[in-house]
C-alpha cells in the first residue's frame, strides 16, 4: 500500500514537471534564474538605478513591435519583416519629420500597414506559408532601406530629436500595451486570433472569417513597427542601413523566452510579451555590461533560445508553421 | 475450453493524468479464437490494445504470450513478439509506393550491400496482394493513387502476411464499405483457421456478434465479463457495456406523423465539379430529411453547400426569408448549425478548451456592444455542455482529452447554444457507442418535435429508416432517389437505388 503511494506520488511530480501549469510557469522560472546569474556575474552592476534606466530605454520600440508580432504568432504564422519594416519606416518618418511631427507619425504608420498588407495579401490570397512572404518581402524592404541610405545615413529633424524623452516613450508603449490588451482580452478579435491558432479549418466551420482575421493580423503589425519607427527615429535621431537589423530575430527570441508557444493557439498569455522583452533586455545588458564580443553574445543568445524553445514546445500541437 | 491459452493479461493499468483509462483488466484469450472488445467510447479497450501493441507504454500488470512474459516497448518490438495491429486511422504513409508500405520497416531481404531492389520488392508484393485476392492493386503504384478503402486493404495486407499470432482490429471497419467488410471477415476467419487469434474492436454489435467466437465487455477502464458470442444478443451486449437496461426506444417510434408544408430552406440546382450535380430539394420545418448512398455518392458534399462551405459551388441556397447562403458567416448567423463527419478537424478545435470551442460561433450574440466578459462566456458553455450531458472536469478542459462521444456532445452543445434552427448532422453518430447514440436519436427526435429542421447524412441504413421523416439516396451526385418514412421501408429498397 505505502509502495503504491509513494509511485502515484512521484507519477505525480512527474505529471506536474511535465504538465501545463509548469510550462506556463518557466518562462518567470527563466526570468528569474536570468536576472539572479546576471545579477551574481556582474556583481550587482546590471541592478543600478543608471543601468536599469539603460536597461529600459532599450525595450520601448521591441515592445511595440512584439506587441504585433504577438498576434501573428498566436495564429500560428510568423514575421520576419520587422527589421527591414522598422528601416524604411524610419526613413519616412525621419524625412517627414521636417514637414511636421504628426505627419511624420502618420507616415511611419502608414508605411508599416503598407508593408503588413503585402505579407497578408500573400499570405492570404495566394496561400502561401507566412514565413516564405516575409523571408522574401524582408530582402525586398532591406534592399529598399539599404537604396536610400547607401550616400548618408538619412538625417530627422531638430523637432522630432526634442521629443526623445522617457515620459513619452512610456507612455506609447503603455498605451500600446494597453490598447491591445483590451482587443485580445475583451474583443472578438483576441478569440478569433486564438482559434485560427488552434485550428485553422475547424475555426472556419465555426464561423470565422480565417483570411480576413490574418490579413488584419498582419497589417496592424506593420503599423504598430511604423509606429515603432517613430520612436526609434527620436531615440537615434540618424537613420543608417543597418537600421533594425536583426529586430525579426530579436522579436521571435523574445516573446519564446516570455513563454509564447512557436505554434501558437490557446496557451498563449500576453503576458508573454512582457515577461519575454525584459528577459531579452536583461540577458542583453547583462551580457555587455561582462564585456563579451558581440559575436559571443550572439551565439549566447542563440544557445538560450534552442534551450529555452525545447523546452516549451508543445510537440502535441506541433505542425508546420503557417 | 479444449483451445490452447495464447495471450494472458494479468491486472493490466493505465493512467492519462487523473484519468484511469484502464483499471485492473485481466483477461485470457486461446489461440484460433476471434475475441471481440466492446465497451462504450472512454471504455478503455482501444487503450488496453494499444499498450499490447507497443503504441502506449503499459502502465502496470503483464502481458503472458504462450506463457512467456513480454517486454514491448514500441511496436516493433510487438510486431516481432508476433502482434499485429489495424487502426482506426489512416495507418500508411503517404509518398511511398504500395509495396514500400507493405515492407515498411522490413526492407532487409531486399537489400543487397545497401541498395534496394525495388523490382523484387514490388514482384513480392504483387504475389501477396494477389494471394488475399486484391490482385487489381498496384503493388509499385504510389500509394496515393488509391482511396481510402484501398488503403486500408493495404494495410491488412502488411499486418497480416507475416501471420502474426495477435491480429488486433481497432474500430477499422467503419472505415470500409459493405465490400471491404466482407474482405476484412475472410481475412479474420482465414487467421483463426491458421489457430492463431484475432481480437476484434468494433462498436457495431450485430457485426461482433456475427463475426466472433467470444466477447468481452469493458466499462469505464474495467473488465466486466466474457461471454460467448452464440450464446448472447445485442441487447445483452448492451446492458453488460452500459451497466443497466437500455430502453427498446433506440430510435423513434412514431409513423405518420405529418410534417409541416412550411419550408425553411430550398437548395436549387446546386452543382460541386466533381461532387454534386445539379441537386434541388426543399428542408421543412419539424423535418428529419436523410441522405444516404455510399460514401463517394456526394452526400457529404450536400452538407457543406448548404452550410456555405463549398469551394466552388454553383447555383442558389435560400432560406424562407430570401436569404441566399453563400459562405458560413451567414449560414451561422442565420441559424444553420453543420456538424463535419471529419469531426475532429472540422467540427472542432482540439487544441481548445471545451468552453471556447461553444462560444466560438455565438461569439456575437455573447458580446455586450462588442465586449466580451470571461464570466458570461463560461457561464454560457458551462450551462450548453452540460445539458448535453458531457462527460468533463470542467469546461477549461481540453477537447483533445475527450472520447469521440463527447466530442460530439461538445459539438451539438455549441450549436444547440447558438439556438440553430436548421441543423445539418453529417454522420451524427459515427464512431459512437451505445449510450451517447441513443441520446442523440432522442435528441434529434425532441428538435424535430420543435419545429426545428435537420438534414441528416448517414453511411448506416439502419439510422436512416429509423429517424428520417424522408429520404434521399444519392448516387455519382445525382440524387437517385426519394422515399417517405414508412416502417414497411426495408434497407433493400434503399440500397437498390444506391448501387
Amino acid at each position: 500500500m505505502e509502495k503504491k503511494n509513494k509511485s502515484t506520488e512521484q507519477s505525480r511530480l512527474r505529471a506536474f514537471l511535465t504538465g501545463d501549469r509548469f510550462k506556463a510557469l518557466l518562462p518567470l522560472i527563466g526570468f528569474v534564474i536570468i536576472i539572479l546569474v546576471m545579477h551574481i556575474m556582474t556583481n550587482g552592476k546590471i541592478l543600478t538605478p543608471k543601468k536599469l534606466r539603460l536597461l529600459f530605454s532599450q525595450i520601448y520600440y521591441p515592445t511595440i513591435v512584439a506587441t504585433g508580432v504577438f498576434f501573428i504568432m498566436t495564429l500560428g504564422s510568423i514575421d520576419f519583416t520587422e527589421g527591414s519594416t522598422l528601416g524604411v519606416a524610419s526613413i519616412v518618418v525621419s524625412a517627414l519629420s521636417f514637414y511636421s511631427i504628426p505627419l511624420a507619425i502618420l507616415g511611419g504608420i502608414l508605411t508599416g500597414a503598407a508593408i503588413g498588407a503585402l505579407n497578408g495579401f500573400f499570405h492570404v490570397k495566394f496561400r502561401l506559408p507566412s514565413f516564405i512572404v516575409t523571408i522574401c518581402t524582408m530582402y525586398l524592404f532591406r534592399g529598399v532601406c539599404a537604396y536610400f541610405t547607401t550616400e548618408t545615413a538619412v538625417p530627422a529633424s531638430n523637432a522630432i530629436k526634442a521629443l526623445d524623452q522617457d515620459w513619452l516613450k512610456i507612455t506609447i508603449t503603455l498605451a500600446v500595451l494597453a490598447v491591445a490588451f483590451f482587443l485580445f482580452k475583451f474583443t472578438r478579435i483576441g478569440n478569433d486570433v486564438k482559434a485560427v491558432g488552434s485550428g485553422e479549418t475547424a475555426a472556419r466551420f465555426s464561423g470565422v472569417r480565417t483570411g480576413r482575421v490574418k490579413f488584419l493580423a498582419f497589417v496592424g503589425a506593420g503599423a504598430l513597427t511604423g509606429l515603432a519607427a517613430f520612436v526609434n527615429v527620436i531615440k537615434v535621431g540618424s537613420i543608417t542601413s543597418t537600421a533594425g537589423n536583426q529586430l525579426e530575430t530579436q522579436i521571435l527570441i523574445s516573446l519564446v523566452l516570455g513563454g509564447l508557444p512557436i505554434t501558437g493557439g490557446a496557451k498563449v498569455r500576453f503576458t508573454n510579451i512582457i515577461v519575454g522583452t525584459l528577459m531579452y533586455a536583461v540577458l542583453n545588458s547583462g551580457l555587455s555590461i561582462l564585456g563579451y564580443e558581440p559575436q559571443v553574445q550572439q551565439l549566447i543568445k542563440g544557445v538560450v533560445f534552442l534551450i529555452f524553445v525545447a523546452l516549451t514546445i508543445d510537440r502535441k500541437a506541433l505542425k508546420v508553421i503557417k | 475450453m479444449d483451445k490452447k491459452t495464447l495471450l494472458v493479461a494479468e491486472h493490466i493499468d493505465k493512467r492519462f493524468g487523473i484519468t484511469h483509462a484502464v483499471n485492473d483488466v485481466s483477461l485470457t484469450i486461446a489461440a484460433g479464437e476471434i475475441r471481440g472488445l466492446i465497451g462504450e467510447n472512454g471504455s478503455g479497450k482501444s487503450t488496453f490494445c494499444q499498450m499490447l501493441c507497443g503504441i502506449y507504454t503499459i502502465g502496470g500488470g503483464t502481458f503472458k504470450l504462450d506463457g512467456k512474459e513480454l517486454h514491448i516497448r514500441n511496436q516493433v518490438d510487438a510486431n516481432n513478439a508476433g502482434i499485429a495491429i489495424i487502426v482506426q486511422e489512416m495507418g500508411t504513409l503517404s509518398g511511398l509506393t504500395v509495396a514500400e508500405n507493405i515492407y515498411l520497416g522490413h526492407e532487409e531481404p531486399f537489400m543487397h550491400m545497401g541498395v534496394k531492389d525495388s523490382r523484387a520488392m514490388n514482384r513480392e508484393a504483387q504475389k501477396l496482394l494477389d494471394s488475399y485476392g486484391f490482385g487489381r492493386i498496384k503493388a509499385g503504384v504510389m500509394i496515393d493513387h488509391y482511396n481510402f478503402e484501398d488503403r486500408k486493404l493495404i494495410e491488412i495486407v502488411k499486418a497480416t502476411y507475416m501471420k502474426p499470432k495477435i491480429l488486433v482490429i481497432d474500430e477499422t471497419t467503419t472505415a470500409l464499405s459493405q465490400n471491404g467488410r466482407l474482405e476484412l471477415y475472410k481475412i479474420m476467419d482465414a487467421v483463426r483457421e491458421d489457430g492463431r487469434t484475432v481480437i476484434f474492436i468494433s462498436h457495431d454489435l450485430s457485426e461482433v456478434l456475427a463475426h466472433t467466437d467470444t466477447v468481452s465487455v469493458l466499462r469505464d477502464g474495467e473488465y466486466i465479463d466474457t461471454v460467448e458470442s452464440s450464446q448472447v444478443t445485442e441487447d445483452d451486449l448492451k446492458r453488460l457495456m452500459v451497466g443497466r437496461e437500455i430502453g427498446s426506444a433506440y430510435y423513434r417510434t412514431d409513423y405518420g406523423t405529418p410534417v409541416s408544408d412550411e419550408v425553411m430552406l430550398s437548395v436549387q440546382q446546386v452543382t460541386v465539379p466533381g461532387e454534386l450535380d445539379g441537386i434541388s430539394f426543399e428542408l421543412h420545418k419539424g423535418e428529419i430529411l436523410g441522405f444516404g448512398g455510399l460514401s463517394e455518392c456526394g452526400m457529404h458534399e450536400v452538407g457543406k453547400a448548404v452550410f456555405g462551405a463549398s469551394w466552388d459551388r454553383e447555383g442558389t441556397v435560400k432560406l424562407a426569408d430570401g436569404t441566399e447562403i453563400n459562405d458560413i458567416p451567414t449560414a451561422i448567423s442565420h441559424s444553420i448549425a453543420y456538424a463535419s463527419k471529419d469531426r475532429d478537424n472540422e467540427s472542432i478545435i482540439l487544441n481548445e478548451s471545451i468552453r471556447n470551442n461553444i462560444v466560438l460561433p455565438s461569439i456575437d450574440d455573447l458580446a455586450n456592444h462588442g465586449l466580451l466578459s470571461g464570466r458570461k462566456l463560461t457561464r454560457f458553455a458551462d450551462e450548453q455542455a452540460k445539458n448535453m450531458q458531457t462527460k468533463m472536469q470542467n469546461v477549461g478542459q481540453f477537447v483533445s482529452d475527450l472520447s469521440g462521444g463527447n466530442k460530439q456532445k461538445v459539438v451539438l452543445a455549441r450549436w444547440l447554444g447558438k439556438g440553430s434552427d436548421i441543423l445539418v448532422l453529417d454522420s451524427p453518430t459515427r464512431g459512437i457507442d451505445v449510450k451517447v447514440k441513443q441520446a442523440i436519436y432522442a435528441l434529434m427526435a425532441e428538435l424535430r418535435t420543435r419545429g426545428k429542421g435537420i438534414i441528416m447524412i448517414s453511411e448506416e441504413i439502419p439510422e436512416l429508416l429509423g429517424m428520417a421523416d424522408r429520404i434521399l439516396i444519392m448516387k455519382d451526385g445525382k440524387i437517385n432517389g426519394e422515399f417517405i418514412r414508412d416502417p414497411a421501408l426495408s434497407e433493400e429498397d434503399l440500397i437498390a437505388k444506391m448501387v
